[in-house]
């Protein structure tokens, strides 16, 4: 119900009230103003019987002719008003009784016109006693009359007033409540809302404005939730991006200092790998002398530097000079069983198990291929040297959706932790000792991806294994 | 006279001759240059079976005295020494026959089999 249609009811209730109460409250009155004429009427009786009892008396002093006319004059009047209220009189004693009283008025008429005989007067007065009893009895039950009506319109005017008091207090209170309610939990959940807080719903109650602004306010609220759940994600990706292409940067402009090094430090080491070269040849070609053999594992411990030193300046000046992608259709499938023909030697020394899930109907992609068997190989490499003999190797390909397909390459090996997650990529970070390992192969493996507009995503569970996934576009664009 | 004639090629003097002199201690006819136009003379005047050529030459690149000389001996066997691996892009547009790379620092038994297998080609050629 509308607020104007509430308001207008509990108005005309109030209207209606008024109303039957001022009906009520005439009707009284009526009754008790019929009720007053009444006692004057009965109080009237008796006032007039009163005189005529007075010239009564008075002809008894005197005799005289006037006593006796007034007493008939005012018997008359007397009579008259008898009869007036004569119904009345039926009601309020009897009709026995007012036959007998009549019957009494006119024996005293009757008496009085034949006031000298004898015993005439002591006739009339025991008739005068019964009426003026009677009278008196009139009166006084009429005033009890109207006594109890005045009471009984007091308790009903009490009785009213207890019934607009309450009714009107209950419509008032139901009318206050269904209006200030929905606007007191409006301010709240506005000021909640003024906090931050959007989680706050409008109780909805009954069909009026403040319902219907209680729906809009939901929606509202709804709509203004969701907008910020979605900006939050927004944020939060663009976070994510952002400390990606950080993460991007830092790689890139890494490499490009490694890459100026290696170019540098490369033609010494080239002209260091010769002049000991030759001295060993020189050496060797000699005769005998004091130290000979001492001076050839002198200079094959420089030449096995130099080996060293030429691994890692080939694979940063390859990573940094490979800016050039040829591309071509390829079937995804098939690298990675060439790469795993490389490796099977491995495989099989260390008797790892291998487990091949390649997608039937994989999309063939356009890529450069070389580079990203390259990549698998690293990846893979790497697998190979965190298992333990028997361990388990698994490598997928799947479609992730239209426009990207991934190769996840799985080893049940130690793991990585979680502070070291964020460093495998870098440059020259190994694990495996220098003599073993240059810490490049995913750095490169990160750059070619880059390159080839896909990406490396890690997975990895100390104790329980690494996945690395790379996702790579089915259609290469320039 | 069927010692493999090879002329190395290369800016670094200290490089080039240090090589030179290690090919010939395993009796090969090496000489060493160190420009472009030693290069040119030294071909034209006695032109050798295999060429070492760097890729990268202050002035000239080693890719511009490879097409210059090939002007003039066409079947000339080259040998690129490089510092990476990635010269696919820069051989580009040219005749692959005849040629190989190697990379820098060089190894000299991988060196020696390229040169024996250069020189067994061209002697093929010529018969
Ligand atoms: N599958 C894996 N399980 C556990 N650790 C791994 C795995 N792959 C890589 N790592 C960690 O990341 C480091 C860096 O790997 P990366 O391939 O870049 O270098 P490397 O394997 O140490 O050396 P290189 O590949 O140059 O021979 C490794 O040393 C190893 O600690
Ligand atoms: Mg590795």
């Amino acid at each position: 119900m509308k607020i104007r249609d509430k308001l207008l009811l509990a108005f005309g209730f109030y209207i209606f009230l008024a109303v039957v109460l001022s009906f009520f409250a005439y009707k009284e009155m009526q009754a008790i103003t019929t009720r007053i004429t009444i006692v004057e009427a009965a109080n009237d009786i008796n006032n007039k019987f009163l005189d005529v009892r007075r010239y009564e008396k008075n002809f008894l002093l005197f005799r005289d002719k006037d006593s006796l006319q007034e007493l008939k004059k005012n018997l008359e009047a007397f009579k008259e008003n008898f009869d007036e209220i004569g119904a009345e009189i039926v009601r309020e004693m009897g009709f026995d009784n007012y036959r007998m009283i009549k019957g009494a008025i006119d024996e005293y008429e009757y008496l009085a016109d034949r006031i000298n005989e004898r015993g005439s007067i002591d006739k009339m007065r025991s008739r005068a006693r019964d009426i003026q009893l009677f009278a008196e009895n009139l009166s006084k039950k009429e005033r009890e009359n109207i006594n109890a009506l005045l009471v009984r319109s007091k308790v009903l005017l009490l009785f009213a007033m207890f019934i607009i008091l309450t009714a009107g207090g209950v419509i008032n209170m139901k009318l206050a409540v269904s209006i200030a309610r929905p606007i007191r939990d409006l301010e709240e959940i506005t000021k909640r809302v003024a906090g931050g807080d959007l989680s706050g719903r409008i109780e909805v109650r009954g069909r009026d404005e403040l319902s219907s602004l209680g729906v809009s306010f939901n929606q509202m609220q709804d709509r203004l939730q969701d907008t910020m759940k979605s900006l939050e994600l927004a944020i939060k990706r663009l976070h994510e991006k952002q400390e990606q292409l950080v993460e991007a940067e830092k790689l890139a402009s890494l490499g490009r200092i490694a890459a100026g090094v290696a170019h540098e430090i490369n033609n010494p080491l080239a002209i260091v790998n010769e002049k000991a070269g030759l001295m060993q040849d020189i050496i060797e070609m000699s005769g005998d002398f004091q130290n000979k053999e001492r001076f050839l594992s002198l200079i094959h411990g420089i030449a096995g530097s130099v080996n060293r030193c030429r691994v890692i300046t080939h694979r940063l000046l390859g990573f940094a000079r490979k800016m050039d992608i040829t591309v071509e259709t390829m079937d995804l499938n098939e690298s990675i069983k060439e790469v795993k023909g490389f490796l099977e030697k491995e495989f099989l020394l260390k008797s790892i198990r291998l487990e091949l899930n390649l997608m039937d109907g994989l999309p063939k992609i356009n890529s450069d291929k070389g580079q990203l068997e390259q990549v698998f190989l690293n990846i893979m490499k790497n697998a190979i040297d965190a298992v333990e003999g028997g361990g388990l190797i698994v490598i997928s390909t799947a479609a992730k959706d239209e426009n990207t397909v991934q190769v996840s390459i799985r080893d049940s090996g130690p793991g990585i932790p979680k502070d070291k997650l964020k460093q495998i990529f870098e440059p020259f970070f190994t694990t495996k000792g220098r003599e073993k390992g240059t810490g490049l192969g995913l750095f490169v493996s990160y750059g070619i991806m880059k390159k080839l507009d896909g990406g490396i995503i890690v997975e990895s569970e100390v104790n329980k294994g690494t996945t690395f996934i790379v996702e790579i576009p089915v259609r290469f664009r320039v | 006279m069927n010692k493999t004639k090879v002329l190395v090629v290369d800016d670094g003097v200290e490089f080039a001759s240090t090589l030179a002199e290690r090919l010939q201690l395993r009796g090969y006819d090496a000489t060493a240059v160190y420009c472009a136009e030693d290069t040119f003379a030294a071909v034209k005047s006695e032109p050798p079976d295999v060429i070492l050529l760097d890729l990268k030459m202050p002035g000239m690149s080693g890719i511009e005295i490879l097409m210059t000389v090939r002007t003039f001996a066409p079947d000339i066997y080259v040998i690129l020494l490089t510092g990476h691996m990635d010269i696919e892009k820069e051989i580009e547009g040219i005749r692959l026959d005849n040629f190989d790379y190697i990379m820098k620092p060089v190894d000299i038994k991988e060196l020696t089999v390229k040169i024996d297998k250069a020189a067994e080609k061209r002697k093929l050629g010529r018969e």
